[in-house]
């Protein structure tokens, strides 16, 4: 027992230990490999690094239950870019005109909404046909970047509001308005997974679906709240990140799944459902970008870059394999 | 009893549905579009579908087996640059076995690391899509890969070539589907990926050696991966880093839509073939009638979503999920 | 634990021997690229432009790929500007999106050079220069090319085209295709462009949209492509149907395998234009903005037509 426990902590606290270890070699190679004056590991340098990380990082929380919860979910991608293209092109529909920056409001509803509905469509469909969700978000990511083509064609969608931008930027307390918003998408889902019925759910039916039908718990609905839930995250980030740099192209988003799979994995999240933490995918997301930004930083080029992180990636999944090891089956999908 | 009878008659009609839609399919494309029926058009459809066909085929055995792969595609990518420049540097003869044992290589890894090391198939193979890149960026320094002498080989046989009037690439598909249909359906290796797909737990406690199986089918999997590889390079003597580049989800798409089930234990190689023609057909028919390339999206996403649901449907006797 | 360390160590041994010790110099430049290693072009220009860096004495250079991702770009400017980099050379992936970004640049007192595409002109006041190669002209020159043609096969008053445009939402694909569609009726009113279709600067996906074009029309008289990969892909395509003797193929940007057809007589007529020269263009251009000199706004680098009958003044291109 005290075992388990033990090998439960090294868990939990692995992906920690390995951003220490990234932290460590960066600000070390970096001394002797990079040509900049500043430190990699000066607070203001840290604070980038966690800003950089918000747009990924949003969707990575949302994902992350729906892990628990036992599914995935591969067309965040193709949300965050018509969320995008929503918000943008709503400000110069003519119905608007009269709002001047009012208009800001607005955009960032609709692009909530549009969010909110796509996740709700995924959800409904995983529920009402019992497709497996990999499927069908499968095709979703196929349909939904349909769907931002067929908006505008091959054309980015395009509108610079400078006052959208500098709000954007802003930086209340000195801490960039990204970061405050992924603080409180992150306090909202731990919440949600640590003190509610809603979460202890989702922990359930991912452990054990058919325990938790004969529990009572109504399976279908929980999935569709859990989609509608990552549609309004997907939305959030792409809204956070949009506003500041007021273009969309119809590409954008593309093998977003994969980083936010990667990272959700790599905090500890169990595929098959049933285990994960919100603090571990915020470690998983801030150790992705700081692999990025370090690799970056030493000046290693694509090629490396691509390299080191499949392979952390299959070395983590083993190590942590090895961390709990209790005969479990590996899952299929 | 009356159970089972209605799960054979589900089968039976979730089979029959895929070939329905097919034809259908085939019917309303050519109605919109006299040329789609053409000879010439429907050949080159089936040989431009030839690539990714030969890898859903090994795709197939992975997908049996009960796992997933995604690293099909930059693996393509890497056997394509790869025989590119052995061309070069050993000749054709030594060079496309050399390619071939390199891919089989990257094939055997991920069969260890799954089969053996029983690492979860998704991440295993997505950590692998970008470290194949990876790999083939290094091997080639980003740079494409032509082959210097593209009228003195004979090397685009297997892209451009014809044997008894039929095109080489076609004939490979045909070929390798055929063997490997007698693999998957015929012998004991092939019960044994069913079985091991179908209940990995119980098989192996009635004695199939689980990790053996799941090695040999990703090893088959790079092999149709090495053979689509030189189809490509073949088919244009030259290629980008890049070539195989989202052709895993395609891939994936196609295995899925003939009606192989992600859980593993089910699917042919047959209904693959059946996938990957829809696909190359929608494609085409799309195209000939007009529509924007992005159309194919929304109608992929559309036939790959019934297909499933109305096999799964068929299979549980009723259209809607019971699921509360 | 033993595992990671084992690669972190192998990790930084790699990139010891890569990247070498950093030497001082007078002039830190930045440069974020768009995606290296998604065609030659561009893994040329990122040697070109290294090689180019390491031979002048005064320049250490910090070189980022973007991967075309515009988050990961807009990411890299932030990270230069919190290096205080002297000078930030930017080929973005997205003329619009970055905009923001390199206004952040230009409020940090950093000059911002933008190189091979250029962004949207909202961004021009935060830019010190542009660097790179005019790509509406070049659109319209290979309008030029392949009507000249025509005219010479005195089809132009009945000749159809079709298009390969390069990757959906890029500023290069946008602002040939734009040259090629506003110039061609200005030259050969009567030629039709018939159907355009992207092809992602991709061979092979250019040799299945040349495919179905083969199937759909019969008759065919010139195709164009945003360059000469995709160019050389519709060629493939073209000569398994056996049509390749009736189309006149004009590329943009001259690849090798663009070279080498012409060289057989396959292929007509391209525009020739080096990443080598351009990366120079957009670290001398760098330069001369940090050593204070007097440069225009617009510094495009001549990109001539070439076609089967001046190649012989030309060299291969080396990717």
């Amino acid at each position: 027992m005290k075992n388990t426990n033990l090998a439960k902590r090294l868990q939990d606290s692995a992906i920690w230990i390995f951003i220490a270890l990234e932290l460590a070699f960066f600000g070390i190679a970096g001394e002797f490999l990079s040509l900049s004056d500043g430190n990699f590991l000066a607070p203001d340098n840290m604070l980038l690094l966690i800003k950089q990380t918000v747009p990924l990082g949003i969707i990575a929380l949302g994902m992350t239950i729906i892990m628990i919860n036992g599914n995935i979910d591969l067309s965040v991608g193709p949300i965050f870019a018509l969320c995008a293209i929503v918000m943008l092109d709503s400000m110069t529909w003519p119905i608007f005109a009269g709002l001047g920056d009012g208009v800001i409001v607005i955009a960032w509803a609709l692009a909530i909404l549009v969010g909110v509905v796509l996740g709700a469509i995924n959800g409904f469909i995983v529920w009402k046909t019992g497709v497996d969700a990999f499927i069908v978000t499968l095709g979703s990511m196929l349909g939904y970047r349909g769907l931002v083509f067929l908006y505008n064609g091959e054309q980015p969608t395009y509108h610079l509001n400078w006052t959208l931008v500098d709000i954007a930027e802003s930086a209340p307390l000195g801490i960039p308005l990204p970061i405050l918003i992924f603080a409180g998408c992150i306090l909202f889902t731990w919440w949600l997974t640590k003190r509610t019925v809603h979460g202890r759910n989702a922990f359930a039916i991912g452990d054990n679906r058919t325990a938790a039908v004969n529990a009572g718990i109504r399976v279908g609905p929980h999935m569709v709240w859990n989609y509608v839930l990552i549609g309004l995250l997907v939305a959030i980030s792409s809204a956070t990140f949009y506003s500041a740099s007021g273009s969309v192209n119809p590409n954008d988003g593309m093998l977003y799944e994969l980083w936010i799979i990667t990272a959700v994995v790599l905090g500890g999240t169990k595929l098959t459902g049933g285990r994960g933490s919100i603090i571990g995918t915020v470690g998983g997301v801030i150790a992705i970008q700081l692999m990025r930004k370090g690799l970056g930083h030493i000046g290693a080029d694509t090629a490396m870059v691509n390299l080191v992180i499949g392979s952390i990636l299959i070395v983590v999944l083993y190590l942590d394999r090895q961390l709990n090891r209790k005969g479990e089956e590996e899952l299929n999908s | 009893m009356a159970q089972s009878h209605l799960k054979a008659v589900g089968e039976i009609l979730a089979k029959h549905g895929i070939l329905v839609a097919f034809i259908l399919f085939m019917i309303a494309f050519a109605l919109l579009n006299p040329r789609f029926i053409n000879s010439d058009n429907l050949l080159g459809v089936v040989r431009s579908s030839a690539i990714l066909g030969v890898m859903a085929i090994g795709v197939t055995f992975v997908v049996v087996s009960g796992n997933l792969d995604l690293s099909v595609g930059s693996m393509m990518s890497f056997s394509t640059i790869v025989v590119l420049d052995l061309h070069d540097k050993l000749g054709p003869l030594l060079g496309i076995p050399a390619m071939f044992a390199m891919t089989m290589a990257l094939g055997a890894l991920i069969g260890f690391l799954v089969g053996y090391l029983k690492l979860n198939s998704l991440i295993v193979t997505l950590g692998m899509l970008s470290a194949i890149h990876g790999l083939t960026l290094t091997y080639s320094g980003g740079k494409n890969m032509d082959i210097a002498d593209k009228d003195g080989t004979w090397f685009g046989f297997f892209g451009q070539g014809e044997l008894l009037g039929v095109p080489v690439p076609i004939l490979m598909f045909a070929l390798l589907a055929a063997g490997l249909t007698l693999v998957l359906s015929k012998t004991p290796f092939g019960r044994k990926v069913y079985a091991v797909g179908g209940n990995g737990v119980a098989a192996t406690f009635s004695g199939i050696p689980r990790a053996r199986i799941v090695f040999y089918c990703y090893l088959i999997s790079s092999f149709c991966v090495a053979m689509a590889g030189l189809i490509q390079a073949s088919r244009s003597l030259g290629s980008q880093n890049t070539v195989g580049q989202g052709l895993e989800l395609q891939v994936l798409a196609a295995v899925i839509l003939g009606g192989a089930s992600l859980l593993g234990g089910s699917g042919t190689i047959f209904k693959t073939v059946i996938g990957v023609l829809i696909l190359g057909f929608i494609q085409n028919g799309l195209l000939l009638v007009g529509l924007e390339f992005y159309v194919q999206y929304i109608v992929t996403w559309v036939i790959i979503i019934l297909a499933v649901w109305l096999d799964i449907a068929a299979k549980r006797g009723q259209l809607w999920s019971p699921i509360a | 634990m033993n595992f990671r360390k084992t690669l972190v160590t192998t990790t930084a041994l790699a990139s010891f021997a890569m990247v070498g010790a950093a030497a001082a110099a007078d002039y830190t430049i930045g440069i974020t690229q768009n995606n290296v290693g998604v065609d030659s072009y561009q893994t040329t220009y990122e040697k070109a432009f290294i090689a180019a860096a390491e031979a002048n004495d005064k320049v250490d250079a910090v070189v980022l790929d973007a991967g075309g991702d515009v988050a990961r770009q807009i990411a890299q400017m932030e990270d230069l500007i919190q290096q205080n980099v002297d000078a930030i050379i930017i080929w973005p992936t997205n003329g619009q999106a970055v905009i923001p970004a390199v206004r952040k640049a230009h409020n940090a007192g950093i000059p911002v050079i933008v190189t091979n595409s250029n962004i949207a002109e909202e961004g021009f006041d935060f830019v010190r220069s542009f660097s790179g190669p005019d790509n509406v002209t070049q659109g319209a020159r290979s309008a030029e090319i392949m009507c000249d043609k025509f005219k010479e096969m005195g089809i132009e008053n009945e000749a159809q085209v079709v298009q390969i445009s390069g990757q959906p939402g890029y500023t290069t694909a946008i602002e040939r295709a734009g040259g090629f569609e506003d110039r061609l009726p200005e030259v050969c009113p009567n030629v039709t462009l018939v159907e355009t279709q992207p092809g992602d600067w991709n061979r092979e996906k250019s040799q299945q949209v040349m495919e179905a074009f083969l199937v759909k029309y019969d008759d065919i008289d010139g195709v164009y492509s945003g360059d000469d990969n995709m160019g050389v892909g519709a060629l493939n395509a073209a000569k398994a149907a056996d049509r390749a003797g009736d189309i006149i193929f004009v590329g943009a940007t001259n690849f090798a395998v663009g070279y080498e057809a012409m060289g057989r007589g396959e292929y007509w007529g391209s525009i020739y234009q080096s990443p080598v020269d351009d990366a120079e263009a957009a670290l001398q251009t760098a330069i001369d903005v940090l050593d204070g000199k007097d440069i225009p706004f617009l510094n495009y680098f001549d990109t001539p037509k070439i076609t089967q009958d001046n190649m012989s003044e030309f060299d291969k291109p080396v990717f």
